[in-house]
């Protein structure tokens, strides 16, 4: 982690000499605070996730994430004083090569490109609800990282349509906080711009734990005139199968967040998990569930934004009520001072 | 059990197609603007057109982006977002003219 770390820093020093004006380095990311009680057991989650990101002229791009966390619990789960930690773990710490309009040379350590929520839509400034989907480790296993080389970029593009592709290989780590799966995979996604669609489907080739095949698909929906967004996925593996819908709607007629009424969104999301064959290591729930979460979220000034949410899980092994409460502050500002062009 | 799921996937479902169905069917046509005018600003209805449709597919703006900053969070969002390189050309035109 220190390597990498240095390794960045070495290369943004690079990048102040050598680069123009225009290739001002970012730090953008989001400080936040949650508070979870899933069963009766209260969790305390202060989070820092800042996002560096440094291009070096029109081809090259360094860029990473890291995800610095404590957790502060109650020593018996529901009862005793609160203990807790904080960890640091490198979410991503890649070099892209945009070779040109329809390639991408990735290398290092980047998000595992299955399905869509894990790249997209898991940033905790992003994600309309604090808990990942139960599918979410279908695909992203191990560390939701994948440590090797990736290929991607818009295959077609057309007025109404667009074609997109990723492929990748990852290698076995684990060495700490830079965890990942022996992997092989690719997926491919169309997005029609007018329409707001995007579907896709994802394949995977998990090459450790006895090898075994992953497959998944995914849809999202925002329709222009509303503003509504549907995002739903389905993952499957040996260890399980399952899918999550998610509807999320601003109490407004349109997405401007500029009225108070227009901050506020609703949010609610639907999703079973079906327990297959269990596999060495799976971190899949050990039974079947089915789980609704509804939340709702209010935008406030200066990207602040306010999470609250309640689920409740249906399962064999125990049902549960889940209490989300977040306040999330998003942040981007150059990485160093300067005059504004 | 499943009782419960299907009421949860029929609201679901139904507070969606109410949503689309509650809204005027297209947009309300344009008034009519000189053939010049359409011209200049077709490029910048283009980005902002194209920061619409790929921005928000998951996620708010953020209030504001300096232009020192638009290069580096275009490309990200290019490899992140698989925007293509014509989508990156026009919103950073329209957010750094």
């Amino acid at each position: 982690m220190k390597r990498i770390l240095g390794a960045l820093i070495v290369l943004l020093g690079i990048g102040t000499r050598v680069c123009s004006q225009s290739d001002v380095p970012i730090l953008s990311g989001a400080l936040a605070f949650n508070t979870s009680t899933t069963a009766g057991a209260t969790s305390f989650v202060p989070t820092l996730a800042p996002v560096l990101v440094a291009p070096f002229g029109d081809h090259w791009l360094v860029e990473g994430r890291a995800d610095l966390q404590g957790f502060f619990a109650q020593q018996n789960g529901t009862s005793g004083p609160y203990n807790g930690r904080f960890f640091a773990t490198f979410d991503y710490a890649q070099l892209d090569y945009i070779a040109n309009p329809h390639l991408t040379i990735t290398v290092g350590r980047f998000l595992t490109p299955f399905n869509i929520y894990n790249e997209r839509f898991s940033a905790i400034w992003i994600a309309n609800l604090q808990d990942s989907p139960i599918i979410f480790t279908i695909g992203t296993r191990t560390s939701s990282a994948s440590n090797g080389g990736m290929l991607r970029g818009v295959l077609v593009e057309r007025p109404n349509w667009l074609l997109n592709y990723t492929a990748y290989f990852s290698v076995a780590s684990t060495t700490e906080n830079l965890q990942a799966g022996r992997a092989a995979g690719g997926r491919i996604g169309m997005f029609m711009p007018n329409a707001g669609i995007e579907v896709g489907a994802s394949y995977q080739r998990f090459l450790q734990n006895g090898d075994f095949n992953v497959a998944g698909t995914y849809f999202a929906w925002q329709p222009p005139q509303i503003p509504l967004d549907v995002r739903a996925e389905y993952a499957h593996s040996p260890g399980g199968q399952g899918y999550w819908l998610e509807g999320a709607m601003h109490i407004a007629k349109s997405r401007s967040t500029t009225t108070w009424l227009g901050r506020l969104q609703t949010v609610a999301r639907v999703q079973q998990f079906f327990k297959g064959t269990p596999i060495p290591q799976d971190v899949l729930p050990a039974a079947d569930v089915n789980q609704f979460d509804f939340g709702l979220n209010y935008y406030l000034a200066h990207d602040v934004r306010l999470n609250g949410s309640y689920g409740r899980q249906y399962s064999s092994l125990g049902n549960a009520n889940i209490w989300n409460v977040q306040i999330a502050y998003r942040f981007l500002f150059p990485a160093w001072p300067g005059e504004h062009k | 059990m499943k009782t419960w799921f299907t009421i949860l996937f029929g609201t679901l479902l139904l507070t969606c197609s109410l949503a689309v169905l509650a809204q005027p069917q297209g947009q309300p046509p344009a008034a009519k603007t000189p053939a010049s005018a359409v011209h200049k600003k077709s490029k910048t209805n283009d980005g902002e057109q194209r920061f619409q449709a790929n921005c928000g597919r998951c996620h708010t703006p953020p209030e504001a982006i300096s232009p020192r900053e638009v290069k580096a969070v275009l490309q990200h969002m290019r490899v992140r977002a698989m925007l293509s390189a014509e989508d990156e050309k026009l919103i950073l035109k329209y957010l750094a003219p």
